[in-house]
């Protein structure tokens, strides 16, 4: 008795000195970090997609997100293994953490569910616990499906061509009446109030935190499609109800989480693609941006898997719907709609009144729609536009008619029918009795001239543009075609920084300025220099018309200022004033002419004027291909080229 | 300036983003203030040097008020609307369309208003001929007040022999 009574006591001895030292939560946990080191699940694609890990250059790798309590281990950031120890440690507690400030099982849900799946979580050793908020979010959802929802660029904002990307999910039971209701998960930049040119600068080196947030889609609707005049397309996506869970489980972690915001690479639509990416892991959608995301880009990138995306909508802004029904009124209506936004009592002239009811209300809606878009950009409430549009709805809802169903196509395409955002050109030329050949490239986004199909029309912006030409040799005639390199020179030909132009077509109900903006270098002849480096500083400001005379031309005008800086003027510089007039034609579908003249003075520096021409020509052959032929004209200094661009 | 300065001072007073104009309103529940909240209070967006600046950032309004998982506040619950709040909400916000749409008899923002007050899409147009015929009244309330529309809005589906059988709420 006295012996069982003894090996009792030694067992009891022994399973509490195992217990001072390794509960069987500490045991489970050791096991889970054992099966989790076997499987090497730090190493899963997943597990890094949940942790925004990038592989550094030099190995190992380092974590986009930047808020330390969205990790569980102080070295999360660098160490994916020591990050998924820590994270299993941590959903045995029920300690609050991160921002969001709820236990890890439900803060960083989605590592919960995916380590569950993939470990196996024996549910007595490790006790689900209850995540009620979540749960509470998700079931409101109600999710069917996700869109992914691109908000193209505005006419007066080149910058906003390159357009903005967030999700919508779609609820079940939603119609294309009610989708205004579903709610967006949008990233965007926390900013400081009071705008100043700091903006710039901290938008593209990480000054400011971005952060994810669900915002209803009409108020999207109503930032982008009202108040910014910006086209909204949106692509639905096809995911199963298991990845729909995987994003959005991914996105309430989110909660917990800042990025640093980098304009050029991790923007809006960077981060968007992760939380796809996450739903569906064998799409490499981030991995293709390496120094720059374009929101286009990442669109094209997700038509590329067809089977990803199903429909295809598109939902005008107030502005363009307003623009297209108006080009559709007759004259005579088109009269009465002009009258009718200035003095809504018009609607009860006897003369308008004679009009048919549907004729009555389509001008009418199509005087609301303006008003409305003048109202959202006035600073207060009870402003005069929203005074006459108040005033006119009342006539309006005495006709008991609905509205006209007017179709209208869009301005421009689809975003991901458009061109790639960066070119590579290759080309040949003759100038001033010398042939070159040309190579280009340019880091982004879109001129004039390129194929407008996809792109905000009449907006140009280029960004980071080289030109190399060859010339020569001297007296090609003599040499025959054989080519003597001594006599050939190679230089940068041009450097474009940046090149804004804007242009927005005026008429009686549009003023807004067109303007442009210049910085960079090219090469000119001037006194005795015949190839020279000049670097430029220019910006206009103007008006331009547009007309239908063939298709459609737009006649611009600026005044501008322009800076110059060479060993070619006396003094090094010249800086002056002057104008430009020019016009844009499309003379077929894929057929574009624009043509300018320019007259600078300069008084300051050298004393000097230029004169200078511009004829060029584009056709389309592709989406990413077409042919340029381009007439430059300076004093004595003329040049021909003929080209081909390649967009990727 | 002047409009630089109304616009720091409400977002320093309030703590958002730039230019949210709010102001107190008891009507819209616990204390979110969304009140006389105006888009047009957004005017800056449309002049180009700033516009330009801040394209660089894409900085949205509302992130803050909407911020996944960022708890209870008056506006939201973990970055949604509060579910006692979604009409009100909705009808304020988006007042100038709905506006239009109830004199057009029409609309999306009008049958999305109809689902929120749980009205059946078969009689979505029973509800847009009501609203219509009720035009200047709801207008005339909603201006002022547009929680106090969709008190009106409401107690006319009571009263409609059609709405009031089949809807919801």
């Amino acid at each position: 008795m006295s012996i069982v009574l003894l090996l009792f006591i030694l067992l009891f001895a022994q399973t509490s000195l195992l217990n001072a030292g390794e509960s069987p939560e500490n045991a489970y946990l050791a096991e889970l970090i054992s099966k989790s080191l076997q499987a090497k699940l730090a190493d899963e694609r997943e597990w890094h997609l949940l942790l925004h890990y990038r592989a550094n250059v030099f190995g190992g790798y380092t974590s986009e997100q930047d808020d330390p309590g969205f990790f569980m281990s102080p070295d999360g950031k660098t160490d994916p293994q020591a990050e998924l120890q820590a994270t299993l440690k941590q959903f045995f507690s029920g300690e609050l953490i991160g921002r969001s400030k709820q236990p890890a099982q439900c803060a960083l849900i989605a590592r919960y569910e995916w380590l569950r799946n993939q470990l196996h979580f024996d549910e007595s050793l490790l006790p689900p616990q209850s995540c009620e908020r979540f749960e509470r979010w998700f079931a409101d959802f109600d999710v069917e499906s996700v869109s992914l929802i691109f908000a193209s660029g505005f006419m007066n904002n080149p910058s906003s061509t390159f357009g903005h990307t967030f999700l919508r999910v779609d609820q079940r039971g939603q119609t294309d009446q009610t989708r205004i209701l579903a709610y967006t998960i949008n990233y965007a930049a926390e900013l400081p109030p009071n705008a100043g040119p700091e903006y710039a600068v901290k938008g593209i080196f990480g000054g400011y935190r971005g952060y994810f947030s669900t915002i209803p889609y009409y108020l999207k609707v109503q930032e982008y499609g009202d108040i910014e005049d910006r086209d909204i397309w949106e692509y639905k996506l096809n995911f199963t109800p298991e990845q729909l869970r995987r994003l959005l489980t991914h996105a309430w972690e989110m909660g917990n989480a800042y990025f640093d915001y980098f304009f050029f690479k991790e923007n809006c639509s960077y981060h968007i693609l992760s939380l796809v990416e996450f739903a569906e892991p064998s799409l490499h959608l981030t991995d293709r941006f390496a120094l720059f995301t374009m929101p286009s880009d990442t669109i094209r990138r997700l038509m590329e898997k067809s089977e990803m995306v199903s429909t295809v909508v598109y939902r005008p802004s107030r502005g363009t719907l307003f623009r297209k029904r108006k080009a559709l009124l007759p004259d005579s209506e088109y009269h009465w709609l002009q009258k009718m936004v200035v003095a809504p009592s018009t609607a009860k002239d006897q003369e308008f009144l004679d009009l048919s009811p549907q004729r009555q209300a389509t001008v009418l809606d199509i005087a609301s729609d303006y008003l409305l878009l003048k109202s959202s950009g006035e600073r207060l409430n009870n402003n005069p536009y929203q005074q006459r549009n108040r005033e006119l709805l009342l006539e309006r809802s005495k006709l008991k008619i609905r509205p006209e169903n007017m179709e209208i196509s869009p301005f421009t395409d689809r975003p991901d029918l458009g061109h790639g955002t960066s070119r590579a050109s290759v080309g040949v030329g003759w100038r001033n009795k010398q042939l070159y050949q040309e190579l280009g490239i340019r880091a982004a986004y879109h001129d004039l001239l390129d194929p407008e199909k996809g792109y905000t029309p009449d907006a140009q912006i280029e960004a980071l543009s080289l030109a190399v030409r060859q010339y020569g040799p001297e007296n090609w005639q003599d040499s025959g075609f054989e080519k003597n390199f001594t006599d050939t020179q190679t230089r940068i030909e041009r450097f474009t920084l940046v090149n804004m132009v804007s242009l927005s077509p005026m008429d009686g109900f549009f003023h807004a300025p067109s303007w442009k903006l210049g910085l960079g270098m090219n090469t000119v002849r001037h006194n005795n220099c015949r190839l020279c480096s000049n670097g430029y500083f220019n910006a206009g400001f103007g008006g331009s018309i547009e007309s239908h005379w063939f298709k459609r031309e737009l006649f611009f005008a600026f005044g501008e200022a322009e800076a110059n800086y060479s060993s070619a003027y006396e003094e090094w510089h010249r800086i002056g004033g002057g104008g430009t007039v020019g016009m844009l034609a499309d003379l077929a579908d894929r057929w574009k002419l624009m043509a300018s003249g320019t007259y600078l003075k300069y008084a300051l520096g050298e004393n000097s004027h230029d004169v200078r021409w511009f004829v060029g020509s584009r056709y389309t052959l592709l989406q990413n291909l077409a042919l340029r032929l381009e007439y430059n004209h300076r004093d004595r200094d003329n040049d021909v080229m003929f080209s081909m661009q390649v967009f990727f | 300036m002047s409009k630089k300065v109304i616009m720091l001072s409400v977002a320093v007073l309030f703590g958002m983003q730039a230019g949210l104009a709010l102001a107190a309103n008891p009507d819209t529940g616990p204390g979110c203030g969304l009140g006389k909240l105006a888009w047009g209070d957004f005017s800056h967006q449309k002049n180009i040097g700033p516009q330009v600046l801040m394209a660089t950032t894409n900085g949205t309004f509302w992130s803050t008020t909407f911020g996944i998982s960022s708890g209870t506040s008056g506006c939201s619950n973990d970055g949604k609307v509060w579910a006692d709040q979604k009409t009100t909400m909705f009808a304020q916000l988006n007042f100038e369309n709905l506006s239009q749409e109830m004199a057009q008899g029409e609309g999306e923002h009008l049958a999305s208003l109809a689902t929120l007050m749980g009205v059946p899409t078969e009689d979505h147009a029973a509800f847009f001929a009501m609203t219509q015929e009720r035009y200047t009244s709801l207008v005339k309330t909603g201006e002022t007040s547009p929680v106090a529309m969709v008190k009106a809005i409401n107690d006319a589906i009571a009263k409609h022999p059609v709405l009031a059988q089949n809807s919801t709420r």
